[in-house]
């Protein structure tokens, strides 16, 4: 019997806000008290954007608030169906399916987590953020990187950021809110970010840290596919530990179909793995290898 | 009137609910279950995940793509071979929430009847013969578009075991009823009609197709009304020999299935709509029940094959002007 039997919610929620951002970026609220319940830091859920569409859309959890029965999800309006999606509004149900996939799962001896999120891969990194909020243990830093406006007011960060280059002080301040350091990269130039990629900025923090601190780091990622493959790039580099999120074409997101699979590499040779039950959190090195 | 049942009788095998879960759609059976409020027993029978003698990776991604109405597939038929399918994963099925079909595919005609045979002496109720894959290169619709080959597999097959035998039929032959014959000749005990009809899909930017494997199987509302043409057609030469049809095929409401079942089909397979509606079937069993009250029939089987055709229509009048 499988041991994951109604770990996921069939939920027709409502839309408590839907803010429309530049760069085709939208943010749902969604009154949805059973996912927000259960879901994890790497969960998603399977949106049915309209009847006219055969296959639900997956995304990524951003926010979910077990108190207030709601979560929130960050999307960039890319084809069809989020297309469609962009052009619900406050009030309207939205099916859900969901929580669905494999978390991230921090090592509790690995206290320095590096949590790089690319574009509408950012939305996982604040969750794991946010859970990391209730144990003062963790000291995380999170770095974020987008090609198109980032979805939210660049603000000066507070916190000085050991090995940071100069004039690289914008931040995210919902996390700067939480006390959690982090910086900004991009390739637009847009003030006080980081004129490169998310990978030179892992690398100038990870080089002021003390070798005692470094072993402490796990890295946690989610984005486009080539970033995630610099980022396992580094993270072997530096000897880290490193999960990453992967996203694919997805049909029935709980397993049925095996057609979201990725390729990686096992101890009893490469297999497919669907991104939507064994995923969408890996390791590193079994997607990029080792 | 008696309560309508929607219990039926697939040669010999009892279902509980017309609805079969079809093969490639639901894994082995229990992937399903982790949807709260979803329950194999509101399903008659479940085709699990097509198995070949050998495991397979299965095809190199992107294996899916939406279309108009529809999606393409191209898995490949990616399992872990037959053995550890029957010694692995059948012993971990329920099977008494609902029955389980295996679905086989071979590379040759010896190999189908080697894997039926495997099947023969395992708990599965039943073995579907799937000759009509159309995503791998040495199998599926190779044997299943050739009459006389699809009759070899199944006489291979029928040899092999004593299970019930359910033919996959491929919509993607010039005389589907033709092929069906010849397998009732071979010794099927049933049909399932149709698999996905071959399509492609292009990324007009990349000028290659999205399909990682180029072409794949067409699935979804999109394929309905050819998969109740087939149906028909394969029904009129079933009628005779009381060979039971999975009608399936784009199959999306009770509507839809009450269409198949017009047509001649005696269960309905339900495959792509569970992907938007994992708990579609719960409703399709409720919407057939009130068609059934409101057409006070209480057996479905009664209405299996009640199509009235048309009249022809007369011979257009030659035109005077």
């Amino acid at each position: 019997m499988n041991p994951d039997r109604d770990s996921i919610f069939k939920e027709e929620t409502t839309i408590l806000e839907h803010l429309h951002l530049d760069g085709d970026q939208h943010i749902l609220k969604l009154n949805s008290p059973d996912i927000a319940s259960t879901a994890l830091p790497g969960s998603f859920v399977h949106v049915e954007c309209g009847p006219q569409f055969t296959l639900r859309r997956p995304i990524s959890i951003m926010r979910a608030d077990k108190n207030s029965g709601t979560i929130e999800l960050l999307y960039k309006r890319l084809g069809r169906g989020t297309t469609a999606l962009s052009e619900r509004e406050v009030g309207e149900p939205l099916s859900l399916l969901g929580p669905i996939g494999r978390p991230f799962i921090p090592h509790p001896e690995r206290k320095r987590p590096l949590l790089i999120g690319g574009g509408v891969g950012m939305p996982p990194m604040v969750f794991i953020a946010e859970s990391l909020r209730s144990d003062s243990s963790y000291q995380p830093f999170a770095i974020l990187g987008s090609e198109v406006p980032f979805p939210f007011p660049v603000t000066p960060s507070q916190m000085v950021i050991p090995g940071m280059p100069d004039g690289v002080i914008g931040s995210m301040p919902l996390l700067e809110d939480w006390g959690i350091p982090n910086r900004l990269a991009s390739l637009q130039g847009y003030p006080g970010t980081h004129d490169g990629y998310v990978t030179d900025l892992a690398r100038h923090w990870l080089d002021a840290l003390t070798v005692e601190e470094r072993s402490q780091v796990e890295l946690f990622s989610c984005g486009p596919h080539p970033m995630l493959e610099a980022v396992a790039t580094l993270a072997r580099e530096y000897d880290l530990p490193c999960q990453v999120s992967l996203e694919e074409f997805m049909a029935c997101g709980v397993g049925g179909c095996a057609g979201c699979v990725v390729q990686i590499e096992t101890p009893q040779g490469p297999a497919m793995k669907r991104v939507c039950v064994d995923g969408p959190v890996f390791e590193a090195t079994a997607v990029f290898g080792a | 009137m008696e309560k309508p049942s929607l219990s039926v009788d697939f040669c010999g095998i009892k279902m509980e609910t017309p609805i079969v879960l079809l093969s490639g759609c639901v894994g082995f059976g229990e992937e399903y279950t982790r949807v709260n409020g979803y329950s194999n027993r509101e399903i008659g029978a479940i085709c699990l995940k097509g198995t070949t003698l050998e495991p397979r990776l299965g095809n190199t991604p992107h294996r899916i793509i939406e279309t108009p109405g529809g999606m393409i597939n191209s898995i490949g038929l990616q399992n872990p071979g037959a053995e550890h399918v029957i010694n692995n994963i059948l012993p971990n099925l329920d099977f008494s929430e609902t029955r389980y079909i295996a679905n086989i595919s071979g590379s040759s005609v010896e190999e189908y009847g080697e894997i039926a045979a495997m099947f023969d002496d395992s708990p599965v109720d039943s073995i579907e013969i799937n000759i009509s894959c159309p995503n791998v290169k040495d199998g599926g619709a190779v044997f299943g578009n050739d009459p006389e080959v699809s009759a070899r597999v199944v006489e291979a097959c029928r040899k092999a075991t004593t299970k019930p035998l359910i033919t996959k039929l491929s919509p993607n032959q010039t005389d589907i009823a033709n092929n069906a014959q010849h397998c009732i000749d071979a010794g099927t005990d049933a049909f399932a009609v149709i698999n996905t009809l071959m399509g492609m899909s292009i990324d007009i930017d990349r000028r290659r197709p999205i399909i990682g494997n180029n072409q794949g199987g067409l699935s979804g509302p999109a394929i309905k009304p050819v998969a109740l043409l087939k149906v028909h057609q394969v029904y009129q030469v079933c009628k005779d020999h009381n060979i039971p049809i999975i009608g399936q095929g784009g199959i999306s409401n009770a509507e839809d299935a009450i269409e198949f079942i017009i047509a001649g089909a005696t269960t309905i397979g339900i495959g792509t709509a569970l992907f938007s509606d994992p708990l579609i079937c719960s409703s399709i069993n409720s919407g057939i029940e009130e068609y059934m009250r409101k057409h006070q029939t209480s057996s479905l089987s009664d209405l299996t094959g009640t199509l009235e055709l048309n009249q022809a229509a007369p011979a257009t009048p030659s035109c005077e002007c």
